[in-house]
């Protein structure tokens, strides 16, 4: 049982699109272990996605969050919290919504404390005015790995022989509608009702900055890729998340999924029947996640793709949006 | 035979922001207020229901239950009905002054819906929809063995149990109904998201308030810790919603009224959002056990001064300023505590966000909470 400490700055910033447009963002930027005098430089520097959360089954964690307010705009006092949707067993101090617990104000820290009871693909997002917040960017990946992995020294997504793997990739499904990004930068209103992107994003970018490497220094504040490499006859899981506003439809040309996992549930019944299936597409919902494994073909490019075809596009052109490519190569 | 007296009317609802929205919706007296969604309508599986319909609306109404075999109209077969070749109504219906009834028994017990059949792109959105619960033949409620979603050695017992209902509102549509004028259904584009005809926060008051006439059910799940709570979503709108309960997650038990069972392999699933699909019904049970903090338990982090803390919304809260269940604390001066006995409040809402608002205003729309208790009267959560 290892006790994990993060630290998460909240704050604002700005993310690219591959047209050339830039658009204000709040989100959240890794400050663990930065000295107290050094974090206020960290203002400004939201990351899209937020950092990934990585822990084990069975670890404490403890996750403070500092609020380092919006330097984008000063007059904006609002607070910020961090609810990892679909946790199971939180008490509401934990829970991040700020009608029924608190919330953290400029300036201010609070740590919150998690004890993963059970594996699998999550999300973490701050619950603050949460139709604003989380669109406007304030969303990461969750990953809590199997007790399993520690025994056996090798991948497994929850605590079943059959979810070993080889490789994972996040697929992290968001959609960016500019105009309240606008609006709220020009300190304006924006009636929700209206909500329609024009951008599509996996892993807070857009085709092609998607299969840009990670950490790209064209995109210093959308540090992930999606360009998902493997070599052949490897298992390759894939952690898809939907943290829009929308259902998602997402293929891979040639390459047929195994579903494991819905929810962070492994697919087995009540008295332990074997319910994973498979399947072409992952059609997901708003705050849903999927597990799927596939088991990399020969080699060679394999286009992974949102089948609502519109999303496929930058502000309407093509191509652009939710797509990527998964990469095999031959086995070594 | 169980008889069921139903009346359409017409009437207003209320929403949180002020409006007063002209809506269709069933009464169960003659001349009680039209509510929405209309009345629960609770049954029992293998026994006949004749159900009467006086429609007191200016065009034909109808009623259709998805999921029932067998309905028949003044003992015939229903059908659906044509004027001049042209489809008017997917079944029997009843013209304005008339009174129509329809005859089934349930062969099945589960969750389902009963809507109007006639015109329903406008009926059903204005708001002629309600819920169906049908027990299971040997349902008991005094017998834990038999207080079941699906009958005894189903593994659907329950302790408490409610009904979602959700639904939207397009008031341009309600606009032209109420001064007779066409509506287009292209750009159907809501404004108002409805769990049990009510939209945040009206959706946490208790059922009956006063100023709520025609919106009679309330929407807060409440249960003791450990409690199976069996939750059944109706998708009464013409939208799809991915409804997220916190805390927890639930098992989805059954479909459409098909308990999810194959012989004997159980096909029950947990998940932490379940996407509620037009007209589908979800049976599932949620339980909140928590991770056992007491005050001789204590959390592992300090809560900090409050006083430098955002506290719940502006001027309110839930919370009870411990992290204790069933413990009290201070919450900062001129900050108003809902909160009656440490009680918990976990928020269960659409995770399509923008439908979380009244008319794009945060806080609003499909959204509600499951409030954990210390300890609960065995009344609250019983359907009636
Ligand atoms: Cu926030
Ligand atoms: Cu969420």
């Amino acid at each position: 049982m290892a006790v994990v400490k993060k630290r998460l700055g909240a704050t604002d910033g700005f993310i690219r699109m591959p047209d050339g447009t830039s658009h204000y963002i709040f989100g959240f930027v890794d400050i663990t272990g930065v000295p107290e005098e050094a974090v206020f430089m960290y203002r400004g520097k939201a990351n899209l996605l937020a950092p990934l959360l990585e822990v084990y089954e069975g670890d404490e964690i403890y996750l403070t969050l500092t609020n380092l307010g919006l330097p984008g705009r000063p007059d904006l006092d609002d607070t910020h919290t961090i609810h990892w949707h679909g946790f199971p067993n939180q008490i509401p101090l934990w829970d991040g919504v700020p009608e029924a617990s608190l919330s953290v104000p400029v300036g201010r820290d609070f740590t919150y404390y998690y004890e993963p009871l059970a594996p699998g693909t999550y999300m973490y997002h701050c619950h603050f005015e949460p139709v604003e917040h989380i669109q406007m960017g304030m969303v990461g990946p969750l990953v809590v790995r199997p007790q399993l992995e520690k025994e056996q020294q090798r991948k497994f997504a929850y605590n079943d022989i059959s979810t070993q793997f080889d490789r994972e990739a996040i697929v992290f499904l968001t959609e960016l509608d500019a105009r309240p990004h606008y609006l709220v930068a020009n300190v304006q209103g924006f009636d929700w009702t209206e909500y329609a992107p024009r951008y599509w994003l996996l892993n807070g970018r857009s085709y092609p900055d998607t299969i840009k490497p990670a950490d790209d220094p064209s995109l210093p504040y959308q540090p992930y890729s999606s360009l998902i490499h493997a070599y052949a006859g490897e298992r390759v899981l894939l952690r898809f998340v939907n943290l829009g506003y929308e259902q998602h439809s997402i293929q891979i040309l040639g390459i047929p999924l195994h579903i494991i996992g819905q929810d962070a549930q492994l697919l087995r019944g009540y008295y332990d029947e074997d319910l994973s299936y498979h399947k072409s597409t992952v059609y997901i919902g708003a705050g849903q996640t999927t597990d799927a494994i596939f088991r990399a073909p020969r080699a060679g490019k394999y286009p992974l793709y949102n089948r609502d075809l519109h999303k496929n596009t930058v502000a309407g052109k093509f191509f652009g949006g939710m797509v990527t490519e998964v990469t095999v190569l031959p086995a070594p | 035979m169980q008889v069921i007296n139903l009346w359409a009317k017409d009437g207003y609802l209320s929403t949180p922001d002020g409006n007063s929205i002209y809506f269709w919706g069933f009464s169960s007296t003659a001349d009680g207020p039209s509510q929405i969604p209309g009345p629960h309508l609770i049954m029992r599986q293998g026994e006949p229901v004749t159900i009467n319909l006086t429609n007191t609306l200016p065009e034909p109404v109808s009623l259709l239950f998805p999921g029932q075999p067998g309905i028949t109209s003044a003992g015939q077969p229903v059908q659906p009905q044509y004027i001049d070749n042209k489809l008017v109504s997917f079944t029997n219906y009843a013209r304005p002054g008339e009174t129509i009834s329809y005859t089934f028994t349930p062969a099945r017990p589960g969750t389902f819906l009963y809507e109007s059949g006639t015109n329903p792109p406008r009926q059903v959105p204005m708001g002629l929809y309600g819920g169906i619960v049908v027990r299971p033949a040997d349902y008991n409620p005094a017998v834990r063995r038999y207080k079941t979603a699906y009958g005894a050695e189903t593994g659907t017992e329950f302790d408490r149990e409610y009904l979602l209902i959700t639904g939207e509102i397009k008031p341009e549509l309600h606009r032209a109904v109420e001064q007779g004028k066409p509506y287009s259904f292209k750009n159907y584009k809501p404004r108002y998201w409805m769990l049990n005809g009510r939209c945040a926060p009206d959706t946490m008051l208790m059922d009956n308030v006063v100023y709520l006439p025609h919106q009679p059910y309330g929407a807060m799940i409440m249960a003791q810790p450990g409690e199976r709570v069996l939750i059944r979503y109706i998708g009464a709108g013409i939208a799809h919603h991915p409804l997220h309960p916190h805390g927890n997650h639930t098992r989805v038990i059954g479909l459409d009224g098909y308990l999810l069972r194959n012989g004997s392999t159980d096909l029950s699933y947990k998940r932490f959002t379940v996407l509620v699909g037009a007209g589908q019904t979800y049976d599932q049970i949620y339980q909140w056990e928590g991770l056992g903090y007491t005050p001789d338990n204590p959390i592992p982090t300090i809560l900090p001064n409050l006083r430098n803390m955002g506290i719940g919304e502006p001027g309110w809260t839930l919370w009870s300023g411990s992290p204790y269940l069933g413990v009290k604390g201070d919450v900062p001066k001129g900050v108003t505590s809902f909160n009656e006995m440490g009680e918990y409040y976990f928020m269960l809402h659409s995770h399509e966000e923008p439908q979380i608002t009244n008319w794009g205003e945060f806080p609003g729309g499909m959204m509600t909470m499951i409030a954990i208790y210390p300890s609960l009267s065995p009344t609250v959560g019983e359907l009636k």
